[in-house]
C-alpha cells in the first residue's frame, strides 16, 4: 500500500489533493490572521479557502499524477535516468489512465476526453433548448440558464474544439512527418493532464455557492468581478486550458522546425502540418492575453483590485480589448486545424493533388497574420472610439479573401478528381457547404451599421454555430473517421457513418438556420424568456436541436462498438500517400523503426509512378532491437 | 451526357437557384418595423449583402454538386486516380482578385451607410439614459422639456426629429437597443456613449437590453413611443405636471393646472 | 510496403523497450533553445497584456501619473535596476568559465547570480511595505502592483531556475560540452532583466 502511495497515480494524487485543500486553509488563515482580520472568526472564510484551493488542488494533483517527477528529479539534481521509455506505449487500456510520453497514447487520451466534454456540453445545450421552447421559466430558472449557456460554450470552446485539434494532431502529425515521438514528450503529458483538471473544474462550478458562472464565455467585466464564486472556477480553469494550449504549441512548433524526416522540406509537408504550423503561432501569441485577462478579473474579484473599477480610474473597455486580441485570433484557433484536415481528406478521396499547395499555404499564414488585427469587430457596439470600427471592419472584410483562396481550391481539388464519396468526404463536402455560409455571415457581420442591428443576437448565435459546428465540428467528425483506422487498428461502420453525416447535416441547418431570422427580428442571445412573437420559431428549433443530439447519438454509437469490434484495419485503406499511412494500424512503438526519406509532395495522385517518402529495406531480423537508432534511409 | 453538355445544364441550374434564392429573399420578412430612417438604409446594406452572397453561395453549392454528380468514382474505378493537375495561376489571381475588389466595394457602400446613419443633422433633440440592474430610466433636459429637467421611466419621442441618446449606467455593461430602430451601442459604466436615430414611423416598440448583465438582463424591457410633436409635448406637460404635484407642487405652472 | 509494416508489427508486439531511432535533425537550432525562444515570446505577451492595462488605465483614461498623494521611489529601484542588470554579467561569466572548463567560475557565477537575484526580489519587497499605497486604492496603484508584481513573479521563477543550476553546479553537472542546462535558463535571466528595464522606464522613469 505504502509503495502505491508514493508511485505516480491516483492514489498519490488523492492524498496530494487532500493536502492541497489543507494548505488552502492553512495559508489563507495565516495571512488573514497577519492583515487585519481582528476577530478569530474572520481567520477562516469560506471564499478565500475555495478560491485558494482552486490552484491549488490542482497542482496537487497533477505533482500526484506524476505530471512532474522527472522536473523534480531534474532539479534536485539527481542524476536523471538516461530516458528509458518506460512512461512510452500502452499495453492495456489502463496505460491510458496514467502519465505517458508517447505521442499517439496521448492523441488518444486527448481525442477521448474531449468528446467526454462534447457529449456534457452537448447534453447542456439540450437542456438550453428545453428551456427556449417555450417562454417563461417553465423548466430552469434564470441563473441556472446563465449558468448553462456559459458553461455550454466555455466546455466546447477550451475543452472540445481547442484540445480536440491538438489531440488528433498530436497522433498523426509526428507520423506524417517521419518524426518518432513530439520534441518534449514530457511537456506533452503534462499538457494533456491540465485538460480534466480545467474541465472538471469547470463542471465543478455548478456546485459552488451561487451557481456555475453565469457571465457567458465572455465573462464581461465588471459583471464578472462582482460574481458569485462560481466565477473563479471559470478564470482558474481558463489558466489550466491555456497554459495545455502554450504547451502544446511550443511543441508543435519545435516539433515541426527540428524534427522533419530527411528530404521533409517545408513545402513538402502535408497542409495538415502548415495547419497546425499557423495555429500554433497564434496560440503562442494569443493565449497569454487571455490567462492576463482572467488574471485582472480574478485579482479585481480576490483582492479588490481596480482594473476594471470604473469609479477608481479602471477602464472596463479594457477587458475586451484583452479578452477579444485573444479570442478572436481563437476563432482561428479553432478553424484552422479543420482545413489542416480537410486538405488531407479532400486531396486523397479526389485522387488528385491539392490545388495551388503553396498557396494553401500561405493563405494560412495571411490568416495567421491578418487574424491579429480584427479583434474589434466584437466591439462594434462596445462604445470604443468610433473610428477603430473603420481598420477593422476592412481588415475583418479582408480576411475573407485567403479563406476564399482555401474554399475555391478545395473546389477545384474536387474537379475532374475520382471522388470517393465515403464517410469522411462527405463530411469534409458538407463542411465545404456550412463554412461557407457561417463565413458570408460573417462578413455581413464586419459591415458596421449591419452590425449595430444584430450584434448580440441570435444572428450571432447562428454566426457562431455555423462555423464552429458548420465549420469546426464537421472536420472533426471527418478527421475523426479519417483516422480512425490509424488510431484503433479498426474500420468504423460506414453505413452508420454515413447515416451520421445526413443527419448531421441536416439537423444543422434546421437547427442554425432560422436562428438567422430570429436574430433579425430582433430577438437577444443570452436570455432565458423571449417575447410571445418568437415562440414558434423558438418550437422548432428546439425540435430540430434534439434530432441533432440524437444524430449525435449515431456518431458515439458507431465509435465505441467499432473500436471494440469492427473489422481490422489495413495500413493503408485509403491509398493515402503521406507518411502516416505508410506504417500498420496502429502504428508501431516508435512509429518507424527506419527514419523514412522524403522524396516527393505529399499529394502526387495521378502521378505516374510518383512516391512521397521511401523506407530502407528492413533491417536483418536479428539487429532489429539493436541496430533500429542505426540504420538510416540513403541521403538523397 | 458530355462534359459540355452537363456543364451547361449545371450553369442553367446554378441560375435558377440563384433566381429562386433571390426571389426568396424578397419574400423573407426579415425584419421588425422600420420606424427610422436609419432602418430604412440598414436594411437596404443588408439587402445588398444579401443579393451578392446568393451567388457566391451558390457557386460553392454547384460545384461541389457538379462534382458528385460527375466525377463521383463509378464502379471500376476504385485504383484510378484523377489528373494530377497542381494549380493555374491565372485562376488563382482570379480567385484572389475578384472578391477582394467585390468586399472592398461592400465595406466601402458600409461605410457610406454608416456615415449617413451616425450623420448629426442641423436639429436634433437630447434624451438621457440611465441603464442600472435591470431597469432604464430616461432624462429630458431643458432643451426638450422647455422648462425643468424630466425623468421619467416611460420613453416617447417625437416622429421626424432626430433624436440622439446619451446612455449612462450605474453598474455593470448595458445594451440599449430598439430593434424597430436598428441601432444599440453598449451602456459602459464610467463613460458616456451616444446614438441617434429619427423615428419615422408612429408606434410603440419594444426597448431592450442587449448585453448580459445578470439576473434579469431577459426581462430588462422598456417600451418606446414614437408620437407626434403635438403629442410629444402633450406628454412633456403632463409629466411635468404630474411630477410637480408628487414633488409638492414647487413649480407655479404646475401648481396652477394641478 | 506492406512487408515493412509487418515487421513494424513484429517489434511493437515484442515488450523489449529498443530505444526510438534517433530523429532526424532538420534544423540547425536546438529544441531545448528553440522551446526557450518561442516560451520567451509567450511571456513577452503576458508583459504585452499588462502594458495594455497600463496604456489603458494611464494615457486612455488620462489618470495622472503617479496617483496624486503618491511617489514612486525612483532612486531605490535604479540602484535596485543596476542588481539586475549586473546579474546577467555574472551569469554570462558562469557561462562562459564552464565553456572553457573552468568549474569554480560556474559555480562562484551561478551562486552571484543567484543572489543578485534574491537581493533584487528582497529590495523590491520591502518598497511595497514602504511605498505608502496599496493597489486597492486606485487604478494607477492597481497596475503599479501587477505589473511589478508580475515582474516580481518572474524574477522568483527566475531565481528557481537558477537555484536549480547551482545546485546541479555544485553536484559536478555540466562540461565544456555539455553545458545547455546553463545556457537555456540563462537566456530565461537575460530576458527577466531587459523586460524589468522596460518595465522600470515605463513605470517609474516616463
Ligand atoms: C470557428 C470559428 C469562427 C470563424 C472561422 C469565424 C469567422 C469569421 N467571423 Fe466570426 N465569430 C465566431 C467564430 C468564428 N468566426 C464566434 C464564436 C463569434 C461570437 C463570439 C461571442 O460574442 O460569443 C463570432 C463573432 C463574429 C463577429 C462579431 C459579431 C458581434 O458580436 O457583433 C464578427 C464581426 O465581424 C465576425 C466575423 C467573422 C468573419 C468576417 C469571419 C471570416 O473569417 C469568415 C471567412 C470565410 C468566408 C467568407 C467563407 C468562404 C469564402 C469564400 C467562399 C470567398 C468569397 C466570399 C466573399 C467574397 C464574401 N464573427
Ligand atoms: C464548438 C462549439 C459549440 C457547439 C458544438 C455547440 C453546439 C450546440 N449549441 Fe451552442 N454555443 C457555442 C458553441 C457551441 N455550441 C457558443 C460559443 C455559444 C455562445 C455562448 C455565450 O453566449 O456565451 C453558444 C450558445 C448557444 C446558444 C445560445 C444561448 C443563448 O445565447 O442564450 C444555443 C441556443 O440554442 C446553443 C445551442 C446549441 C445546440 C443545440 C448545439 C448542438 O449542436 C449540440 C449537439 C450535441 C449533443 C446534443 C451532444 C450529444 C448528444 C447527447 C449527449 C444525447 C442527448 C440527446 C438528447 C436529449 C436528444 N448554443
Ligand atoms: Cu441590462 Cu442586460
Ligand atoms: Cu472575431
Amino acid at each position: 500500500m505504502a509503495a502505491k502511495l508514493r508511485a505516480p497515480g491516483f492514489y498519490r494524487a488523492g492524498i496530494m489533493m487532500l493536502g492541497g485543500v489543507a494548505l488552502a486553509t492553512g495559508l489563507t488563515w495565516l495571512v488573514r490572521m497577519t492583515t487585519g482580520h481582528a476577530t478569530y472568526s474572520h481567520y477562516l472564510s469560506g471564499d478565500a479557502i475555495l478560491s485558494v484551493s482552486l490552484l491549488a488542488v490542482p497542482l496537487a494533483f497533477l505533482i500526484g499524477i506524476g505530471g512532474f517527477d522527472y522536473w523534480f528529479y531534474w532539479a534536485a539534481g539527481r542524476p536523471t535516468r538516461p530516458e528509458d521509455h518506460s512512461g512510452h506505449g500502452a499495453y492495456s487500456w489502463k496505460d491510458y489512465f496514467r502519465v505517458n510520453t508517447d505521442h499517439k497514447v496521448i492523441g488518444v487520451q486527448y481525442t477521448v476526453s474531449s468528446f467526454f466534454f462534447l457529449l456534457v456540453g452537448g447534453l447542456i445545450a439540450m437542456l438550453m433548448r428545453a428551456q427556449l421552447a417555450q417562454p417563461g421559466s417553465h423548466f430552469v430558472d434564470a441563473n441556472t440558464f446563465n449558468g448553462l449557456f456559459s458553461v455550454h460554450a466555455s466546455l466546447l470552446i477550451f475543452l472540445f474544439i481547442i484540445p480536440v485539434f491538438a489531440g488528433l494532431a498530436n497522433f498523426v502529425l509526428p507520423l506524417m512527418i517521419g518524426a518518432p515521438d513530439m520534441a518534449f514528450p514530457r511537456l506533452n503529458a503534462l499538457s494533456f493532464w491540465l485538460l480534466p483538471v480545467a474541465g472538471a473544474l469547470m463542471l465543478g462550478s455548478f456546485f459552488a455557492p451561487g451557481g456555475a458562472f453565469a457571465d457567458g464565455w465572455t465573462a464581461y467585466a465588471p459583471l464578472s468581478d462582482n460574481a458569485p464564486i462560481g466565477q473563479t472556477f471559470f478564470s482558474v480553469a481558463v489558466q489550466f486550458a491555456g497554459a495545455s494550449s502554450i504547451m502544446t504549441a511550443l511543441n508543435f512548433l519545435v516539433t515541426i522546425i527540428t524534427m522533419r524526416a530527411p528530404g521533409m522540406s517545408f513545402f513538402r509537408m502535408p497542409l495538415l502540418v502548415w495547419a497546425n504550423f499557423a495555429t500554433s503561432l497564434l496560440v503562442v501569441i494569443a493565449t497569454p492575453f487571455i490567462a492576463a485577462s482572467q488574471f485582472f478579473v480574478l485579482l479585481d474579484r480576490a483582492l479588490g483590485f481596480n482594473f476594471f473599477n470604473a469609479a477608481h480610474g479602471g477602464d472596463v473597455l479594457m477587458y475586451q480589448h484583452v479578452f477579444w486580441f485573444y479570442s478572436h485570433p481563437a476563432v482561428y484557433i479553432m478553424m484552422l486545424p479543420g482545413f489542416g484536415i480537410i486538405s488531407e481528406i479532400i486531396a486523397v478521396k479526389a485522387r488528385k493533388p491539392i490545388f495551388g499547395y503553396r498557396m494553401m499555404a500561405f493563405s494560412l499564414l495571411a490568416i495567421v497574420a491578418l487574424g491579429f488585427t480584427v479583434w474589434a469587430h466584437h466591439m462594434f457596439t462596445s462604445g470604443m472610439a468610433a473610428w477603430i470600427r473603420i481598420p477593422m471592419a476592412i481588415t475583418t472584410a479582408i480576411i475573407a479573401v485567403p479563406t476564399g483562396i482555401k474554399i475555391f481550391s478545395w473546389l477545384a481539388t474536387l474537379w475532374r478528381g475520382v471522388l470517393h464519396l465515403d464517410t469522411p468526404m462527405l463530411f469534409a463536402l458538407g463542411f465545404l457547404t456550412t463554412f461557407t455560409l457561417g463565413g458570408i455571415s460573417g462578413v455581413m457581420l464586419a459591415m458596421v451599421p449591419f452590425d449595430i442591428h444584430v450584434s448580440a443576437t441570435y444572428f450571432i448565435v447562428a454566426h457562431i454555430h455555423y462555423v464552429l459546428f458548420g465549420g469546426s465540428l464537421m472536420t472533426i467528425f471527418a478527421g475523426v473517421y479519417y483516422w480512425f483506422p490509424k488510431m484503433t487498428g479498426r474500420m468504423y461502420d460506414e453505413r452508420l457513418g454515413k447515416w451520421h453525416f445526413w443527419a448531421t447535416f441536416i439537423f444543422v441547418n434546421l437547427t442554425f438556420g432560422p436562428m438567422h431570422i430570429l436574430g433579425l427580428q430582433g430577438m437577444p442571445r443570452r436570455v432565458s424568456t423571449y417575447a410571445a412573437k418568437f415562440t414558434d420559431l423558438n418550437l422548432f428549433i428546439s425540435l430540430a436541436s434534439f434530432g441533432l443530439g440524437l444524430s449525435t447519438l449515431v456518431f458515439f454509437y458507431n465509435i465505441v462498438t467499432s473500436w471494440r469490434g469492427g473489422p481490422r484495419a489495413i495500413p493503408n485503406p485509403w491509398r493515402g500517400m503521406t507518411l502516416e499511412w505508410q506504417v500498420s494500424s496502429p502504428p508501431p512503438i516508435f512509429n518507424f523503426d527506419r527514419v523514412p526519406t522524403v522524396v516527393g509532395g505529399p499529394y502526387e495522385y495521378g502521378v505516374p509512378g510518383a512516391v512521397h517518402g521511401i523506407f530502407a529495406p528492413a533491417p536483418a531480423p536479428a539487429a532489429a532491437g539493436a541496430a533500429a537508432s542505426v540504420v538510416r534511409a540513403p541521403s538523397q | 451526357m458530355t462534359s459540355r453538355r452537363s456543364l451547361a445544364l449545371a450553369s442553367v441550374a446554378a441560375v435558377v437557384a440563384v433566381a429562386i434564392a433571390v426571389a426568396i429573399s424578397f419574400w423573407i420578412h426579415w425584419f421588425p418595423a422600420q420606424a427610422t430612417t436609419q432602418a430604412q438604409n440598414t436594411d437596404r446594406l443588408y439587402h445588398v449583402l444579401v443579393l451578392a452572397s446568393i451567388p457566391i453561395f451558390v457557386l460553392v453549392v454547384t460545384v461541389i454538386l457538379y462534382s458528385v454528380w460527375q466525377f463521383r468514382m463509378k464502379p471500376g474505378e476504385e485504383l484510378k486516380d484523377g489528373p494530377p493537375i497542381h494549380g493555374n495561376t491565372r485562376l488563382e489571381v482570379f480567385w484572389t482578385a475578384i472578391p477582394t475588389v467585390l468586399l472592398l466595394g461592400i465595406v466601402g457602400y458600409s461605410f457610406v451607410v454608416l456615415r449617413n446613419n451616425e450623420k448629426k443633422p442641423a436639429r436634433e433633440i437630447q434624451i438621457g439614459v440611465t441603464a442600472q440592474q435591470f431597469a432604464w430610466t430616461y432624462q429630458y433636459p431643458p432643451s426638450v422639456t422647455g422648462g425643468a429637467p424630466l425623468n421619467s421611466t416611460q420613453l416617447y419621442v417625437p416622429k421626424g426629429e432626430s433624436v440622439e441618446f446619451s446612455l449612462r449606467s450605474k453598474d455593470v455593461i448595458h445594451a440599449f437597443w430598439i430593434p424597430a430602430f436598428r441601432v444599440q451601442e453598449d451602456v459602459v459604466p464610467g463613460i458616456t456613449t451616444h446614438w441617434r436615430a429619427t423615428p419615422i414611423r408612429l408606434g410603440s416598440y419594444p426597448v431592450v437590453c442587449n448585453l448580459l448583465c445578470g439576473l434579469g438582463h431577459s426581462l430588462m424591457r422598456s417600451t418606446v413611443h414614437v408620437v407626434t410633436p403635438a403629442q410629444f409635448h402633450a406628454w412633456i406637460t403632463s409629466q411635468q405636471s404630474a411630477a410637480a404635484s408628487g414633488a409638492g407642487g414647487l413649480s407655479t405652472t404646475g401648481a396652477a393646472t394641478g | 510496403m506492406e512487408a515493412a509494416s509487418i515487421s513494424h508489427a513484429a517489434v511493437h508486439d515484442g515488450h523489449d523497450h529498443h530505444g526510438p531511432p534517433a530523429a532526424n535533425r532538420s534544423s540547425r537550432v536546438e529544441p531545448e533553445l528553440l522551446g526557450m525562444l518561442l516560451f520567451i515570446i509567450s511571456e513577452i505577451m503576458v508583459f504585452g497584456a499588462f502594458f495594455t492595462a497600463y496604456f489603458f488605465i494611464r494615457i486612455a483614461q488620462g489618470n495622472p501619473w503617479p496617483a496624486p498623494g503618491t511617489s514612486l521611489p525612483v532612486q531605490v529601484a535604479g540602484v535596485n535596476t543596476a542588481i539586475l542588470i549586473s546579474s546577467s554579467f555574472t551569469i554570462h561569466w558562469a557561462q562562459t568559465s564552464i565553456k572553457n572548463g573552468n568549474r569554480f567560475g560556474l559555480k562562484a557565477g551561478m551562486l552571484t547570480t543567484f543572489l543578485l537575484g534574491c537581493s533584487f526580489l528582497f529590495i523590491q519587497i520591502n518598497e511595497y511595505a514602504n511605498i505608502g499605497f496599496a493597489p486597492q486604492d486606485a487604478a494607477q496603484q492597481t497596475i503599479f502592483y501587477s505589473l511589478t508584481g508580475l515582474h516580481g513573479a518572474h524574477v522568483f521563477i527566475g531565481l528557481l531556475l537558477l537555484l536549480f543550476v547551482t545546485i546541479r553546479a555544485f553536484r559536478g553537472h555540466y562540461t565544456p560540452e555539455e553545458h545547455r542546462g546553463v545556457e537555456v535558463p540563462g537566456i530565461y535571466w537575460h530576458f527577466v532583466d531587459i523586460m524589468w528595464i522596460i518595465v522600470y522606464t515605463t513605470v517609474y522613469v516616463l
